[in-house]
């Protein structure tokens, strides 16, 4: 190769320059993201540290009674962690079930113009805003429930639980439907040619081969259950109570800091801070929430490759 | 039933199988009946909100302001509101999230950072929304002052959609062949020049797609708005990115939290005007990936 | 047999031709199978004989896994399947209304292409058929029973309960043989069962056929001419969904009557 010959392969400069500085570009938008995890973490370490200051993590944690706003103040998060829990295994009960049965059905037993049918309508369920629920909840469920239980509260964590529970079943079909799908159609002919009936078929071979994926989705599903904001807001009420009674009205994490950011309160004060302690085990829950349900996930793809 | 002759196998099993079959019709019967439990539930649901609300809708409710007086009540500054904040998060989020997609799917070597960036990103997608408005009351609303105003608010819309675009995106971007990839290069294009002529146009329509149910997601959001604090009477709306707005999510919460009948059916109206645009929004979703699926 | 070496073996004795009379386990009549308007295999008349095992050879695509699917119903779940013409099981019509495809299932098993064990343990693999069809026996011992007929037992006796999907292809694909004979079936299919299976695996699946011709009436589908020359009793030879040759397996291979299956045979071994 003679001189020239190279000379004609060497790397171009302003073309290096272009191709570096968009590649520049496109990385730091890329960053960008962990630049918001980082800004979630110190936003929320730095507010709570504060508040943290005046009240023990042991009191925050342990503590039974959430009074942030009466003289003496109490902060115990229990209250709250059991109306945000009474939601969650509330509408995990009815969702969990009901969403694993829809993807059985989905999956394993109609027929393609059914499918056609019910999945979109499943993403229209999925699509609603949130605020909707809570309109719902109000208008409808709760007078429903107080027409069937006269002694239920006008809020109460019931109606809450039920209206999360409408909100997580597409997530929860859609992904066992996922998970579902992915289990190889030859183990079903395996199984339809031992002398199988459908229902020995889909509940002794298909759902099993799932599992892992399935039990991912639930996990996904009750921590979309915990964040959950403005329907339990709107319908489960604003008393921080520990009760296991899902007649009463409650308060959940989130709606306390609804309540509280919508109450306007000013910075610096305690009940400022309180949410960011509460937003701050928020995030730690729903966190660890997710890691698992990835976790779970991983061992299932590792099951069939 | 017919009986199947010599080679049968029965005297070895009691096969129950009559019962069998019963308890497998009657678990599909179950099934079946789940699933239009939950389809049934849409239509109540729709119906309630239908019944409730239709007889409020009208020209003057869409624009007219808030009001003490139902009657008189609109959502013009929602409308409004919602509208800037839809237009601001939109062009903040999505140069942003498609760019950090095309590094991620065509750029980034497969290192151990690339690898928890991907791990990030999905990680936020899990993070409940509330949370960021946390973010954005700390840091947009006070450190940064930039108030209640339609920046915050697109501000925080943009960190917490930010997951969703990149990851649609990305999926777009998949769908292209790897050989279309190898071709361009192949005849000499530089990694951009491949990106810019042959990638992105061929994902163009998805990526359209996937940003705008992203987007979509704006219309319904309100936890993270309310806790930056968004008033609920506006009684002028935006002129710019600095002033105060509100949005018809927050108005239609407000409006459920009285107890006040006829302020619940405004609400129910404002859910009517909330759905319908949703609803828009995602035939065009539906309507793009329906011509490409169609063409290719 | 022993040796996997290549080439078509010499007749045993005792190996029955269409013409002696056997007893038919299947019989086909105008058979003609598809999917919508698409039409796979036309007009077939074929008989399976019992205790015996049969090869349907052909290129891909001529029908022949549509029709082994045929036999036992599994065509059942692609909804768009159609059948015209006849196909008895022991002289009942296979697609009768009132037949139930799961009783005949349980007589008829399946092996598959690919080996397709349950997510489930080994021992579990084998005695779930029998015990969802109420085995009236002693699950355990019809498992043993079913390892050392599909020669797996010595393999797998140590780990009964551990997972299935960590046996290698070869072992899993004798396993899914092991759950299929733990139904006691009169019939076994077999889709191209070595097709994903190295020599030496497909080599000890074709000794483990050998050893079950006496007591099981065996359908295979293989795309692999040694493999039904050196196995079978009998063979048709499909193409284009038509059956070109029927015969005895020796006569196929080394006196085809016909120019397409002299063809296909030399071919493939060319």
């Amino acid at each position: 190769m003679t001189a020239t010959q190279l000379d004609a392969l060497r790397k171009s400069s302003t073309r290096q320059w272009k191709e570096g500085s968009i590649h520049g570009v496109l990385m730091t938008s890329a960053l960008l993201s962990i630049l918001t995890t980082v800004g979630v973490v110190a936003v929320l370490a730095a507010e709570s540290s504060t508040f943290f200051r005046e009240v023990s993590p042991v009191e925050f944690l342990t503590g039974t009674k959430w009074t942030p706003l009466f003289d003496p103040p109490s902060h115990g998060v229990l209250p709250l962690l059991c109306g945000t829990g009474l939601i969650a295994v509330g509408s995990g009960i009815l969702a969990l079930p009901i969403g694993l049965a829809i993807a059985v059905y989905l999956s394993e037993m109609a027929n393609r113009r059914r499918r056609r049918i019910v999945k979109p309508m499943l993403e229209v369920l999925a699509g609603i805003p949130t605020v909707v629920y809570g309109y719902f909840a109000l208008t409808f469920v709760t007078p429903c429930l107080r027409w069937l239980i006269p002694s239920t509260e006008v809020f109460n964590a019931a109606a809450g639980a039920i209206v999360v529970a409408i909100m997580i079943l597409p997530m929860v079909a859609s992904l066992c439907d996922d998970s579902l799908q992915a289990v190889p159609a030859s183990l079903r002919q395996a199984a339809y040619s031992l002398g199988a009936t459908p229902r020995e078929v889909s509940v002794g071979i298909v759902v099993p081969g799932a599992l892992s994926g399935i039990l991912a989705s639930f996990v996904l599903a009750l921590s979309r259950a915990i964040g959950e904001t403005m329907a339990v807001t709107l319908a489960a009420g604003a008393t921080p109570r520990l009760t296991l009674n899902p007649l009463e009205s409650i308060q959940t994490m989130t709606a306390f800091m609804a309540q509280v950011s919508s109450g306007d309160a000013p910075s610096g004060t305690s009940q400022y801070n309180s949410i960011f302690a509460v937003g701050f085990l928020l995030f730690a829950i729903t966190l660890f929430m997710n890691w698992l349900a990835q976790r779970v996930l991983h061992r299932f793809r590792e099951a069939y490759e | 039933m017919t009986s199947l002759g010599l080679g049968d196998n029965a005297h070895l099993f009691q096969a129950n199988l009559e019962q069998r079959r019963r308890r497998s019709a009657r678990f599909r019967r179950a099934c079946s009946a789940f699933t239009w439990l939950g389809v049934g539930t849409l239509f109540v649901l729709l119906g309630q909100i239908l019944y409730q609300g239709a007889a409020w809708l009208g020209w003057d409710f869409l624009t007219s302001f808030a009001s003490r007086f139902p009657s008189r009540a609109g959502i013009f500054a929602a409308l409004v509101g919602t509208l800037w904040l839809i237009v601001t998060t939109a062009a903040i989020s999505i140069p942003v999230g498609v760019a950090a997609a095309i590094y991620l799917e065509e750029y980034a070597p497969r290192t151990r950072l690339t690898r928890f960036l991907e791990l990030n990103i999905s990680n936020l997608a899990g993070v409940p929304s509330i949370v960021y408005g946390l973010l954005g009351l700390a840091v947009f609303v006070r450190w940064l002052s930039l108030e209640r105003s339609v920046i915050s608010g697109a501000l925080t819309m943009s960190v917490l959609i930010l997951p969703v675009i990149v990851t649609a995106a990305r999926e777009a971007l998949r769908a292209v062949p790897p050989s279309l990839r190898d071709a361009a290069l192949g005849v000499g294009a530089t990694r951009w020049q491949c990106t810019w002529h042959h990638v992105i146009p061929q994902a163009l329509p998805g990526i359209l797609t996937g940003v705008i149910l992203a987007i979509s997601r704006v219309f319904g959001e309100t936890a993270p708005l309310l806790v930056i604090g968004l008033p609920i009477f506006v009684s002028r709306t935006p002129s710019g990115l600095g002033d105060s707005f509100t949005v018809l999510p927050l108005q239609i919460y407000n409006w459920t939290q009285r107890p006040n009948h006829e302020f619940q059916n405004l609400a129910a109206a404002g859910i009517i005007v909330l759905l319908v645009v949703l609803l828009l929004t995602n035939l065009v979703a539906v309507v793009l990936r329906q011509r490409t699926e169609t063409e290719s | 047999m022993t040796d996997a070496a290549p080439g078509p073996t010499q007749p045993t004795e005792g190996r029955a031709g269409p013409d002696v009379q056997v007893e038919a386990a299947f019989t086909c009549r105008g058979l003609t199978l598809g999917y919508g308007d698409h039409v796979v295999v036309r007009d077939l008349d074929l008989e399976f004989p019992e205790k015996r095992i049969t090869a349907i050879i052909g290129p891909s695509g001529c029908g022949k896994s549509t029709l082994v699917r045929t036999l036992n119903r599994m065509n059942d779940f692609i909804p768009s399947f159609t059948k015209a013409g006849t196909c008895l099981y022991r002289g009942v019509e296979l697609y009768d209304p009132s037949l139930d495809p799961v009783l005949l299932r349980r007589q008829v098993g399946m092996v598959f292409q690919k080996p397709n064990p349950f997510p489930k343990t080994i021992l579990q693999n084998v005695t779930w058929g029998p015990m969802i069809n109420g085995y009236t026996g002693d699950l355990r011992e019809l498992a043993v029973e079913s390892l050392q007929k599909a020669a797996l037992w010595g393999e797998v006796a140590a780990r009964l309960d551990q997972p299935a999907l960590s046996l290698s292809g070869g072992q899993q694909q004798r396993l899914c043989i092991a759950r299929t004979l733990a139904m006691q079936p009169d019939v076994i299919l077999m889709d191209e069962p070595c097709s994903s299976l190295d020599p030496v695996s497909t080599s000890r699946i074709e000794e483990l056929m050998d050893s079950l011709r006496e007591r099981y009436t065996i359908v295979i589908v293989t795309h692999n001419m040694q493999q039904a020359a050196r196995i079978s009793d009998l063979t048709a030879f499909l193409e284009g969904g038509d059956l070109v040759e029927f015969g005895d397996t020796d006569q196929i291979f080394t006196r085809p009557l016909y120019k397409r299956t002299e063809d296909y045979v030399t071919g493939r071994f060319g």
